[in-house]
């Protein structure tokens, strides 16, 4: 996948993410981010430094776009950001990254893809929900959104993965 | 070559991750009142947390000085220790000059040495003639007699306790009753005996016994024993067992007792045995 074509389906995502923030509210327990795995998705030929500007600048997009504050999907998404090589080496190996493959469920398997995708959105979803609370918040209701919020995401991200695989050859 | 080159792309992506997280956190706490509390009291943390292992590591390395600030100090106390034991030893003695009587001389004096463990036993003041201490001077202390003066030097004299077999002190039973020898049983540090007491006297027990005053070395009426049991000392006097009111396993500080009439006494005594 080119650059232009991540950065197409990227800012199609922003759109979706910030209507989904902006008019779909379902519970305080529930918050669903597709970006963790967008940002999961960057094209494994860039490197740790690009995703995690890209993923700043996601994130202050849809800060800026969304309603809500300045800088609180920002500073959650820059460390999943910084994560997704760390992610992908644990789950995939060096191999993956000396095959020079992109995200796919269908080369890499679902399973792993979606662990994968579970852990970068578990960890945006931690400081999220911990830096929204801003320790005005109980433990178990952070806890609770934090859980929620993960699986429901993951789950929803399986969309976001085929939306940035490569076309089947 | 690789491989450093790697390290610095990590190094590089980490510095970027930083500065761009510090970013988003200014931005955060910019946009929110709560979130910027919040983060200001998350980073007054880390400033404290830096701060006082900064501190740590410091007061480590002055361990050195400090101890030799603390040997200085604990120097310093013990000086002060010494004088404040010093001025307590004065006043213990001070103490025994205010309980004794007008016509006796009473010298404070702190004991140098002092056997317990002989049949024949001593003790050395730090009171000598230079003091105006003379010979067959009392030794008392505020828990009864200790014993008498024998040997006078300049700056230190020698006597013999009333643990000593050859030591004997004109005593009484209670305030105004019988007049009889005291001396040590020989064995305990607590025990004597009241001698040739007559067998029709009735001596009960748990009387105090007191100095008589018949004699220029004590003046009267110094506690020196409690009364016990009345034994049969041969066929013609009985014994009185006392226990000792004088602990002189704690002893350490006593009054000597001068008479200054005692050379005049004297004087008089030996007239009147040369006299026909």
């Amino acid at each position: 996948m080119t650059d232009a074509g991540y950065f197409l389906r990227l800012a199609l995502l922003l759109v979706l993410q910030v209507l989904l923030l902006n008019f779909f509210n379902f519970s305080q327990y529930l918050v669903i981010f597709f970006l963790p795995a967008a940002i999961l998705c960057i094209p494994v030929r860039r490197g740790g430094i690009f995703a995690v500007v890209t993923a700043f600048a996601a994130g202050f997009l849809t800060d800026f776009f969304a309603d809500g504050m300045l800088g609180l999907t920002t500073c959650a998404l820059v460390p999943a950001g910084y994560a997704r090589t760390w992610i992908l080496l644990l789950i995939f190996g060096a191999d993956f990254f000396d095959r020079g493959e992109d995200l796919s469920f269908r080369r890499l398997g679902f399973w792993p893809v979606l662990f994968a995708v579970f852990l970068t959105t578990l960890l945006f979803m931690l400081i999220y929900v911990w830096a929204d609370g801003a320790g005005t918040r109980p433990l178990w209701f952070n806890a609770v959104r934090v859980l929620l919020s993960t699986l429901v995401s993951t789950m929803l991200s399986v969309f976001t993965v085929n939306l940035f695989s490569p076309v089947r050859q | 070559m690789t491989r450093s080159r790697e390290t610095g792309t990590l190094l590089l992506t980490a510095a970027v991750f930083i500065v761009m997280e510090i970013a988003a956190l200014v931005l955060l706490s910019r946009s929110a009142t709560l979130q910027n509390i919040w983060i200001n009291r998350f980073s007054h943390r880390v400033m404290a947390f830096n701060w006082r292992t900064g501190e740590n590591v410091r007061s480590h390395f002055r361990l050195r000085e400090q101890n030799e600030q603390l040997a200085a100090e604990n120097f310093t106390l013990r000086e002060q220790l010494r004088r404040y034991q010093e001025q307590d030893r004065r006043e213990a003695e001070n103490a025994h000059l205010a309980a004794g009587e007008g016509r006796f001389i009473y010298i404070p004096a702190t004991i140098v040495k002092m056997s317990r463990n002989s049949l024949h036993n001593y003790i050395i003041l730090d009171k000598g003639s230079d003091d105006g201490v003379h010979p067959h001077s009392g030794i008392i202390s505020e828990q009864g007699v200790v014993g008498v003066i024998q040997a006078v030097g300049k700056r230190y004299s020698y006597g013999l306790t009333l643990m000593n077999s050859f030591l004997s002190v004109s005593a009484r039973v209670g305030r105004d009753g019988l007049v009889a020898p005291l001396v040590w049983d020989g064995v305990s540090t607590y025990r004597g005996y009241l001698k040739g007491i007559p067998p029709h006297r009735d001596i009960p027990e748990g009387e105090t016994v007191y100095t008589s005053g018949f004699s220029f070395v004590f003046p009267p009426d110094i506690p020196i024993a409690v009364t016990q049991g009345v034994s049969r000392e041969d066929g013609a006097t009985n014994s009185v067992a006392v226990n000792l009111l004088q602990d002189f396993a704690s002893l350490r500080y006593v009054t000597i007792v001068e008479n200054p009439s005692r050379a005049e006494i004297a004087a008089l005594e030996e007239e009147k045995e040369e006299a026909p």
